[in-house]
């Protein structure tokens, strides 16, 4: 969770008609400390806890208990997406890094002040992204919500190390679980 | 209601985690979907559409854990 950066992110960027909000989902490593949401209750508690630990200054928004919202946005555990003034979806990143969101926010930015004078006219476009990955802080996270998260956890990398490891000499080290699997890794599995 | 497909009391990787957001989930260009939400310091329901109707939304989902 890129918490504290976002949180520097939303600072800079609020005097810029930037409302930046977090959307508080499901557990994605429950724990003994923090268990999974068996009523709107557990996940206020939790997302008051969170709120309180990581001292978010954003709006922050529960989905209901279903998760709706975050079914529909794809149920990643760690997503940002930046919506245009009027509803356009702009950006849809799977994994949340600083650099990445600012370079996204700067070129909305620039389109949504200059479109008109520069006739811009929008494209779908697609590309990759990278982040470095904070393991330590990670497993200090893991450990926060309790021994059934880490344990989890380590089960997980036990059963599909390789998997989740995604190594590709030709490709190279990606997130797991935050990019597309090439034919020859998708016909493995 | 519980929910607990969606909210598991076990954390088990899905292979289908990517796929969910990589081709079902909106696409870039595509108009937002809205649904509604309750803000946590006041209780209050709100429509995400709300978030982008005069400024830019910048949209952060997560966890505590």
């Amino acid at each position: 969770m890129a918490a504290e950066s976002m949180e520097r992110l939303a600072d800079q960027y609020a005097n810029r008609a930037v409302r930046s909000v977090f959307i508080y989902t499901r557990e994605a490593h429950p724990g003994e400390n923090y268990r999974h949401h068996r009523s709107m209750d557990d996940k206020r508690a939790n997302a008051r806890a969170f709120v309180e630990h990581s001292k978010i200054r954003r709006q922050v928004l529960l989905d209901d208990l279903q998760g709706t919202a975050h079914r529909a946005y794809g149920m990643l555990p760690n997503m940002t997406w930046i919506v245009g003034r009027g509803g356009m979806i702009h950006y849809k990143s799977a994994w949340t890094s600083e650099a990445d969101v600012v370079d996204a926010l700067e070129s909305v930015l620039d389109f949504q002040a200059n479109r008109a004078k520069n006739q811009w006219v929008v494209f779908y476009s697609e590309r990759s992204a990278w982040s470095r990955r904070d393991m330590g802080q990670f497993k200090a996270g893991l450990e926060r919500a309790g021994p059934q998260a880490v344990a989890d956890y380590q089960r997980m990398l036990e059963s599909n190390k390789a998997a989740r490891a995604a190594p590709s000499e030709d490709i190279g080290p990606r997130i797991p679980g935050n990019y597309y699997r090439t034919e020859d890794e998708a016909g493995k599995r | 209601m519980s929910s607990p497909g969606y909210n598991y009391s076990e954390f088990v990787a899905s292979v289908e985690e990517f796929n969910d957001f990589a081709v079902h989930a909106p696409k870039a260009t595509m108009r937002a979907p809205s649904f509604a939400l309750e803000e946590l310091a006041t209780g209050n329901p709100m429509q995400m559409s709300e978030l982008w109707r005069s400024e830019i939304a910048l949209i952060e989902f997560g966890s505590f854990t």
